[in-house]
C-alpha cells in the first residue's frame, strides 16, 4: 500500500492538484483544486465546485482511476504523481492513492517510490530537495 | 482552433525558467498520467509544444491514445486554461514530410528540436534542474478546444 510522507502531504494539502481523469475509452478531463486534506497514509480529499463535480461525475462513476500532479509551485518543486482510485461522495473527491511515481527531470523520472521501503524514499527526499513543503 | 495572443503569451515566457503546465494523457483504456512540463512553446498559433526529454509513461499513452490535456500550472490573470486535443510526439528519424495534423514535423523540429539552443533554462534553480538537457523530440498539441478550470466554471468553454 501506497504511504505518502510528509512532505508529499504538505505540498499537496497547501497546493493541491491537477487531476487527471478519463472515460474509460481514454478521453481526459482535468480539474485544478488548490487544497486538499490528506488523511491516514493515502487518502486524499479535495472539496470540489459544483461545476467541478459536474465535469467529471461521469468520468469517475465509469472510470474512478485518476492522476494527481502537484499544483502551483508544486508543479516545479514537488516532483511527484499520484496514481489511485477515486470516488465521489456530495462534493467531495475522494482519492485512494496506489501508486507515487519520482517525475524530477533527469535519470530518475518514472522511478516509482511507492514500491520502496518508506525509510529510502524520506531518504530520496532529504537528498535531493531542501524543503518540507510549499513556503509559508 | 487559434491560440489568441494571450494565450500564446502565457504559454512562451522566456526566462524566469519558462512557462510551466501539467499534461495529462492517458491510456487506450483510461489509464490517466499527470506530470508537470516547463519547456513550453507554441508552434505555428494552433500547436502547442513541449520538450520530450523524459517523456516516459507520456510516449506509451501518446502512442496508443493520441489525445491530451495541458493545464497552465501558474494561472495570473484569470489564465486558468486548460487547452485539448490531439497529440503526438515528432522526432527526428521521422520522413520530413511526416504531417500531424497540418504540422509538418520537419518544421517543427527545426523550430523546436533544440530547446537548450533556443532557450537554455539558465535560471531554474540547481536543485530542480535536469542534469543535462537532452531532448529526444517535440510533444505537439492541436489545440481544438480550451475550457476553464477555474472552480466555479470549470468546464466553461474559452475557445
Amino acid at each position: 500500500m501506497a504511504k505518502l510522507t510528509p512532505r508529499m502531504r504538505n505540498w499537496l494539502e497547501g497546493l493541491g492538484a491537477h487531476i487527471g481523469t478519463a472515460t474509460k475509452k481514454g478521453f481526459p478531463t482535468v480539474i485544478v483544486v488548490d487544497s486538499a486534506k490528506v488523511e491516514g497514509d493515502n487518502i486524499v480529499k479535495f472539496q470540489l465546485s459544483d461545476a467541478q463535480v459536474e465535469q467529471i461525475k461521469q468520468n469517475i462513476e465509469e472510470n474512478p482511476r485518476v492522476a494527481l500532479g502537484p499544483g502551483g509551485l508544486g508543479s516545479i518543486r514537488a516532483a511527484y504523481q499520484f496514481k489511485g482510485a477515486a470516488r465521489l461522495e456530495g462534493n467531495t473527491l475522494i482519492v485512494e492513492v496506489n501508486e507515487i511515481y519520482c517525475t524530477k527531470p533527469g535519470p530518475e523520472a518514472a522511478l516509482r517510490l511507492d514500491v520502496l521501503p518508506y525509510e529510502s524514499v524520506i531518504k530520496f527526499e532529504t537528498t535531493r530537495w531542501r524543503d518540507t513543503g510549499p513556503p509559508k | 482552433m487559434k491560440l489568441t495572443d494571450e494565450m500564446k503569451e502565457a504559454l512562451s515566457i522566456i526566462g524566469g525558467g519558462g512557462a510551466v503546465v501539467h499534461l495529462t494523457t492517458c491510456s487506450a483504456d483510461g489509464k490517466p498520467n499527470t506530470v508537470a512540463e516547463r519547456f513550453v512553446g507554441v508552434f505555428k498559433d494552433e500547436y502547442i509544444v513541449i520538450a520530450d526529454m523524459f517523456a516516459q509513461k507520456t510516449r506509451v499513452n501518446l502512442f496508443e491514445n493520441p489525445i491530451g490535456v495541458i493545464t497552465i500550472a501558474h494561472p495570473v490573470k484569470g489564465r486558468t486554461w486548460a487547452f485539448r486535443g490531439p497529440t503526438t510526439i515528432l522526432q527526428e528519424g521521422l520522413p520530413p514530410d511526416y504531417e500531424f495534423h497540418g504540422a509538418v514535423a520537419k518544421e517543427v523540429l527545426d523550430e523546436w528540436g533544440n530547446w537548450a539552443e533556443k532557450e537554455p533554462p539558465s535560471e531554474v534553480p540547481p536543485d530542480i534542474k535536469p542534469p543535462r538537457l537532452v531532448q529526444r523530440g517535440v510533444i505537439i498539441m492541436k489545440v481544438e478546444e480550451c475550457y476553464s478550470y477555474k472552480p466555479e466554471e470549470a468546464g466553461k468553454k474559452i475557445l
